[in-house]
């Protein structure tokens, strides 16, 4: 109870704050305004154009079907403008700037998916249409996932019945066909949620592309602030007051880390809201899965921010330290810029932050309109990691 | 009376590495007293008050509020005291009353009874109009003000203050000793720290007197004069002495102390009327430029000078000679 008092202490000194409200909340959307629109003109981009690239596979039905299905599948996302084209097609009019991404569906797909053998999709990218061939990787990504998920199913589907009896070719392609129309069903789910959602939208949001990584990158600031003032309560001698009143150490960390908590949680979801009022930003069709991201979120940057607190030792060095560490992990984690077009090596070491878990869990709400289901993996990282830096920063908070 | 004792210390120590901040201080508060713990900057009041409020850990001793030992039920202990930090220790961007309300809240005063012990502690403090302000547009007396107020919310059975009335204009100096006085009088205990001698006579029941971390005596004010041996006090305002004047006056026999600070001499003389016209010639001989001779009684700065050989009042913001302090009622 005096931990709530503590925290809600806390809450309102900083959102009597000016400086703290123009942090929080003016130069997040303030800095989404300039950058997005440096990138994408008064509204937004346009459709994303590209193009699919069949496996020459002649007479084999499957993987005819497959492309379609995908295409299909694709198309289903309005955003999307997929045409089928033939590999010399697709390259040409990928480097000449005609069409943002290419997806090179690669011969023996059909294997890949029905035995396990390896194979790879290939995504040709427009380096000059950095966000959109990043949407189309993303989807592409996604897709892999299900055929993955969905081959897994079917073989163990195969060796069951096959326990039984061989099976004739014959059933086996019906199976087959069953069995990626199943696949397909399960992929339109979220598209037929788009659809509901977002009729008289055409065009890609740059805006819904940065509203998310400067939300991030500034609820770590505000973070910061909060973190600091653990030791601004020491250097002011209102710990040492607290400490003379029938309060625990273990309550006031416990107050502190509430009061820090709530607040990145008020400044997500404003921040998310202010994103719809000002730049009209769709957050999916699953408001469920974003409050989850957005606390999610709140907890990993607040958790992060006393973890830094505990390790300095007075209010300016959380300041000096904790700007540094910020603004490194906000330029690895893509919080500054698109990550996506960075090379294979830099995203793996992009993964190691929590800003590119947070902004990945955003994007894929926003381009995918992803569920709960879909953005499990940055929920259960980031989560994570706001469980590792919470227990570090009480450990060593309470050995002061 | 150990039984009675409000405040009970025992060969209180608390060594920081080498420094001994509190060296073996034992001394006993009965309920309904004002104690005072009277020493210069350093002398270890506050590292006392912080053992008492059980912020500090002893290195050794031990100490108990109200029977309860600080070191093994520190929760028992801080919910029966009332602490006034010697800096101010608000949220200065909330308002006085904010402030109170969470620190109301913090020493457990419940909900329903909270809202009028605000008002009543507000005029108390004589801030009701202010209350409403933020502590950062505060002078610093009506700051300090907030900061015992603070400490009173919940009704405590020992109040600790740690020099209340540094910095602050005489006005605001006597309405807080005047507050004083009045808790007390409605049975509250005190421990007050200070290094004004004025305040420690005026306020004080008893007297502490400290220095570099050992309790060097107790007793009330007339104990503590008249352990000295001296029936008056000498002091002289010159330019232009040195320390071979001191080295003069203790080798006489109607000397007791002398101790030289800056342009002030003060000394502690047996038999006084007679040191008189030799200490004048003397100083005259050795080219001192005399601006004034007082000679009074013996007060706590002469005890202090006898206990230590130095001078309390050696410090900035010391109250101006002869000005009141306030008023006893
Ligand atoms: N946390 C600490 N670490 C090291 N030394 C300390 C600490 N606290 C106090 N001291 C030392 O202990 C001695 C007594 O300090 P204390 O603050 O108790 O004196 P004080 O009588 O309250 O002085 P003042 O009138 O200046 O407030 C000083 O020499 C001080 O430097
Ligand atoms: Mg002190």
């Amino acid at each position: 109870m005096k931990a709530l008092r503590i925290a809600l202490k806390d809450l309102r000194i900083r959102l009597r704050d000016r400086n703290t409200l123009i942090l929080m909340l003016l130069l997040p959307v303030g800095l989404t305004a300039v950058i997005g629109f440096a990138f994408g003109g008064d509204a937004g981009i346009s459709a994303v154009e590209f193009l699919l690239v069949s496996p020459e596979e002649d007479g084999f039905p499957a993987g005819d079907f497959l492309t379609g299905a995908a295409a299909n599948f694709l198309s289903q996302i309005e955003i999307f403008d997929v045409e089928v084209a033939t590999r010399e097609e697709a390259t040409r009019a990928v480097s000449e700037g005609e069409k943002s991404a290419a997806i090179l569906v690669p011969e023996g797909l059909r294997e890949a998916i029905l035995e396990g053998t390896p194979a790879e999709v290939v995504v040709l990218r427009d380096p000059a249409s950095d966000i959109k061939a990043g949407i189309v990787q993303s989807v592409v990504e996604r897709f892999v996932t299900y055929a993955s998920a969905g081959g897994i199913v079917g073989r163990a589907i195969f060796e069951t019945l096959e326990e039984e009896r061989p099976l004739t070719d014959g059933e086996r392609w019906q199976l087959t066909g069953w069995m990626l129309r199943w696949m397909y069903d399960r992929y339109r789910e979220p598209a037929i949620g788009i659809q509901a959602a977002d009729t008289e939208v055409e065009d890609v949001n740059v805006h819904a592309y940065f509203a998310p990584s400067f939300a991030v990158l500034f609820l770590l600031f505000t973070m910061l602030g909060s973190a600091k003032s653990i030791h601004e309560e020491r250097e002011s001698g209102t710990y040492d007051r607290l400490m003379t009143a029938p309060v625990s150490r273990a309550t006031f960390i416990g107050g502190k880390l509430t009061g820090s908590y709530l607040l990145a949680a008020v400044q997500m979801l404003i921040l998310i809201l202010l994103g719809s009022i000002v730049f009209g930003i769709r957050w999916g069709s699953h408001p469920g899965a974003v409050v989850v991201m957005a606390l999610v979120t709140a907890a990993g940057a607040s958790s992060l921010a006393v973890l830094i607190a505990s390790i300095a030792r007075t209010g300016s060095q959380v300041d000096n330290v904790g700007t540094a560490v910020i603004l490194v992990m906000s330029l690895l984690g893509g919080s500054m810029w698109p990550v996506e077009q960075a090379p294979a090596a830099f995203q793996n070491i992009a993964r190691f932050t929590f800003n590119y878990w947070a902004h990945s869990g955003f994007k894929k709400l926003v381009f995918l309109d992803a569920g709960l289901a879909g953005i499990a993996q940055e929920i259960a990282i980031v989560g994570a990691m706001s469980i590792v830096f919470f227990a570090l920063s009480v450990r060593l908070l309470s050995r002061r | 009376m150990r039984g009675d004792a409000i405040i009970d210390a025992e060969r209180l120590t608390k060594r920081y590495g080498e420094i001994v901040a509190v060296d073996s201080v034992s001394f006993e508060v009965p309920e309904g007293e004002i104690f005072g713990l009277l020493g210069p900057n350093g002398a270890g009041k506050t590292t006392t008050i912080g053992i008492l409020s059980c912020l500090v850990t002893p290195t050794a001793g031990s100490a108990r509020i109200c029977g309860i030992d600080v070191t093994k039920d520190s929760l028992g202990v801080r919910s029966k005291i009332g602490v006034v930090p010697q800096e101010i220790a608000l949220y200065p961007t909330l308002s006085a009353r904010d402030n109170l309300v969470f620190w109301g809240r913090m020493y457990g005063v419940p909900d329903h009874a909270l809202k009028q012990r605000i008002e009543e502690i507000l005029e108390t403090v004589e801030l009701s109009d202010r209350a409403d302000s933020r502590i950062d547009t505060f002078s610093g007396g009506m700051k300090r003000r907030v900061n015992i107020a603070a400490g009173l919310l919940h009704r405590p059975s020992v109040l600790f203050l740690d020099e209340p009335t540094v910095g602050i204009d005489p006005q605001t100096r006597r309405s807080i000793l005047e507050l004083v006085v009045e808790l007390n009088d409605h049975g509250l205990t005190v421990l007050y720290t200070t290094h004004y001698l004025e305040e420690a006579e005026f306020l004080c029941n008893r007297i502490g007197i400290m220095d570099e971390g050992k309790m060097l005596a107790i007793g009330t004010k007339e104990e503590l004069t008249a352990t000295i041996g001296a029936t008056g006090v000498i002091a002289v305002s010159a330019d232009g002495m040195d320390e071979s004047i001191v080295g003069w006056l203790r080798s006489l026999d109607a000397v007791a102390d002398a101790a030289l600070v800056e342009s002030e001499l003060t000394i502690n003389v047996i038999a006084g009327p007679n040191l008189l016209p030799a200490l004048v010639e003397k100083l005259t001989s050795s080219g001192a430029a005399v601006h004034s001779v007082d000679v009074t009684v013996p007060n706590l700065e002469s005890v202090f000078l006898h206990l230590t050989g130095k001078s309390l009042r050696d410090r900035d913001g010391s109250p101006a000679e002869g000005e009141p302090v306030g008023k006893k009622t």
